[in-house]
């Protein structure tokens, strides 16, 4: 009785382990982030708003895959400018290198939705000359207000 | 006078579902909170072996002497109005739950006449306490309020001096003996694993999955209730070194099945509550038994165990919270870059997007080592249904990231349990399994 006690005690113990980690107990991984670097599915886009999103987070992914960081991660520092710097410093860049790869990100993808017709020449010609002339402070609130310029 | 037993060893957990109301309150983090628990725990564990020599001389007076100091403190821990004052009292409390706990034993052997019934009352009062103290905590918690545990329990424990009224005890004297060690130091080893079952488990239900505490209360006395069902008929399991050794394996598997949860419901903590609560039932009071198993004068055993119960969950409490508050903080970071690609790859319009983003990452910094409540960020939004998807997915995420934050301590814990068959195994007595 004494044996078959413990030996009990045990089998129910192994036993309702094996069974939480069959029911996947152990295999914690959070939703996967898309790799900046590759192509991502094609989206419609229907209104103004939609438009713009789709050449922010264009310039996005150009921008973090040149820096080898996830788009989420650079969109999250796009707060201010104070984020951005503890980015660069976190992936060993300089403010300089993160800055240019911002302003090419936001060239790179306002020249390829002027090819696909989603937005019109004036549009363009303006975002282009904010990534080229504005400063980052500047350039960082534009993308975050940017509605008027297309509205 | 179980009364008294109990609630001073209930002390050692009841605070646990009050602790996110008490963080919040005294705007704290929750290494600093979790001081409430340490403060009384180590106070007892210290207290406890020179309170009982105290008491062997004058049991009675030593019972209502630990009792008032207990009460009062009690009062102050109440109406304390900031968290040092609180942890202070708690220690205050300590002495005097050690002075009671201690000169209880002596008492009740008076009592019933006999050691070994007198240490079987005094080892149940012990287990029914500490197995309930989170469930009473919480209820009351929701109910009146955190103030409100220590408000009640002043005047229970002073009730228990009426039990004195009549009683002879007389000095004891003599030397006290060696200490078991082998079943202290299991003992030990099982209070730090258990610390894991109430602190832990509490603090993933009601700050990790927001479950109410009252609720949380209701959920974590499947624990105590497994404890006592178990405790009723732990005799037939064998001798005190089976059903410890049965004990420690249970709470073992409890504790790894804690740590490897499927999923972030609180139904998944029903059967490792179970195995955890009977073998809390089945090791304590054969632990109990074993240290204090023809050891005179009793007291000072008693204190003994108190000691070796108190410092494991001192030491359990410094181990595993920052293993846990480390883990939620890695997690913390990877939930955070998928919330991200959920709030970029949702339906909510366009403009919105990078400030909700923003809103999410602003509260998760500001959470500061506790877990994060990103439904703030939802509160002046609109009420449609691609916010309240993108709310969902957000909340499963960082569920997830939370539940996994817990596992590493859950598994340690475990491997504490384990460690106390050593002991168990080491111990004195005839092969019983």
């Amino acid at each position: 009785m004494k044996a078959v006690a413990f030996v009990a005690s045990c089998v129910v113990a192994v036993a309702l382990v094996a069974t939480y980690v069959a029911l996947g107990g152990t295999s914690y991984e959070p939703t996967p982030v898309a790799n900046p670097c590759a192509p991502r599915p094609h989206r419609e886009a229907t209104g103004n708003d939609e438009r713009l999103e789709l050449v922010v987070l264009a310039a996005a992914d150009a921008a973090a895959c040149r820096l080898g960081v996830s788009r989420e991660e650079l969109v999250l520092a796009l707060r201010s400018v104070d984020e951005l710097d503890q980015l660069a410093a976190k992936e060993g860049k300089s403010r300089d290198e993160l800055e240019q790869a911002l302003r090419d990100g936001l060239v790179r993808a306002v020249g390829q939705a002027q090819g696909e017709d989603l937005i019109g020449d004036t549009t363009a010609g303006a975002l282009r000359f904010a990534a080229e002339h504005l400063p980052l402070g500047l350039l960082l609130d534009v993308l975050r207000r940017a509605s008027s310029i297309l509205g | 006078m179980g009364l008294g037993i109990g609630l001073a060893l209930a002390d050692s957990s009841v605070v646990t579902l009050a602790l996110p109301d008490i963080l919040r309150q005294f705007d704290v983090e929750i290494p600093q909170v979790a001081w409430v628990l340490t403060a009384y725990n180590l106070g007892l564990a210290l207290a406890a072996v020179p309170a009982a020599y105290a008491a062997r001389r004058r049991p009675r007076a030593a019972y209502a002497a630990g009792t008032i100091v207990f009460a009062a403190a009690s009062l102050v821990c109440g109406l304390a109005p900031s968290f040092g004052v609180l942890v202070g009292a708690r220690s205050v409390q300590a002495l005097g739950g050690a002075l009671l706990v201690c000169a209880a034993l002596d008492l009740l052997t008076a009592i019933d006449g006999s050691d070994a019934r007198a240490v079987r009352t005094w080892a149940t009062a012990g287990v029914v306490g500490a197995a309930l103290g989170p469930a009473a905590g919480g209820i009351l918690t929701e109910t009146l309020g955190w103030e409100s545990i220590f408000l009640v329990q002043a005047p229970l424990a002073l009730l228990t001096v009426v039990a004195l009224v009549g009683l002879q005890a007389r000095p004891v004297r003599g030397p006290a003996g060696r200490p078991h060690i082998p079943a202290n130091l299991a003992l030990l080893l099982i209070s730090g694993a258990l610390t894991a079952a109430l602190f832990l488990l509490v603090l993933l239900l009601v700050d990790g999955w927001r479950i109410n505490p009252a609720v949380a209360g209701v959920i974590v006395t499947v624990l105590p209730a497994a404890a006592i069902a178990t405790g009723r008929v732990a005799h037939r399991f064998g001798g005190s070194r089976t059903r410890a050794a049965s004990g420690a394996v249970l709470i073992a598997g409890g504790l790894g099945a804690l740590g490897v949860l499927p999923g972030s419901d609180w139904l998944w903590t029903v059967a490792p509550q179970v195995l955890v609560g009977a073998g809390l039932g089945l090791s304590l009071s054969a632990l109990t038994e074993r240290a204090l198993e023809g050891r005179s004068p009793q007291a000072v055993h008693g204190g003994w165990t108190i000691a070796a119960r108190h410092a494991g969950v001192v030491i359990g409490l410094l181990l595993l919270t920052p293993v846990f508050t480390t883990a939620l903080d890695r997690n913390e970071d990877r939930a955070l870059r998928a919330g991200a690609a959920a709030v970029l790859d949702s339906s909510i319009p366009p403009l919105e997007k990078l400030g909700l983003a923003q809103d999410v990452l602003a509260i998760v910094r500001a959470s500061d080592r506790e877990v994060p409540d990103v439904r703030e960020a939802f509160v002046d939004r609109p009420d449609d249904e691609a916010y309240r998807s993108l709310q969902a997915t957000l909340v499963s995420e960082l569920d997830r990231a939370v539940t996994a934050a817990f596992s590493r301590p859950f598994l340690l814990a475990a491997l504490l349990a384990l460690a106390a068959l050593i002991p168990i195994a080491w111990s004195r007595g005839k092969v019983s399994v």
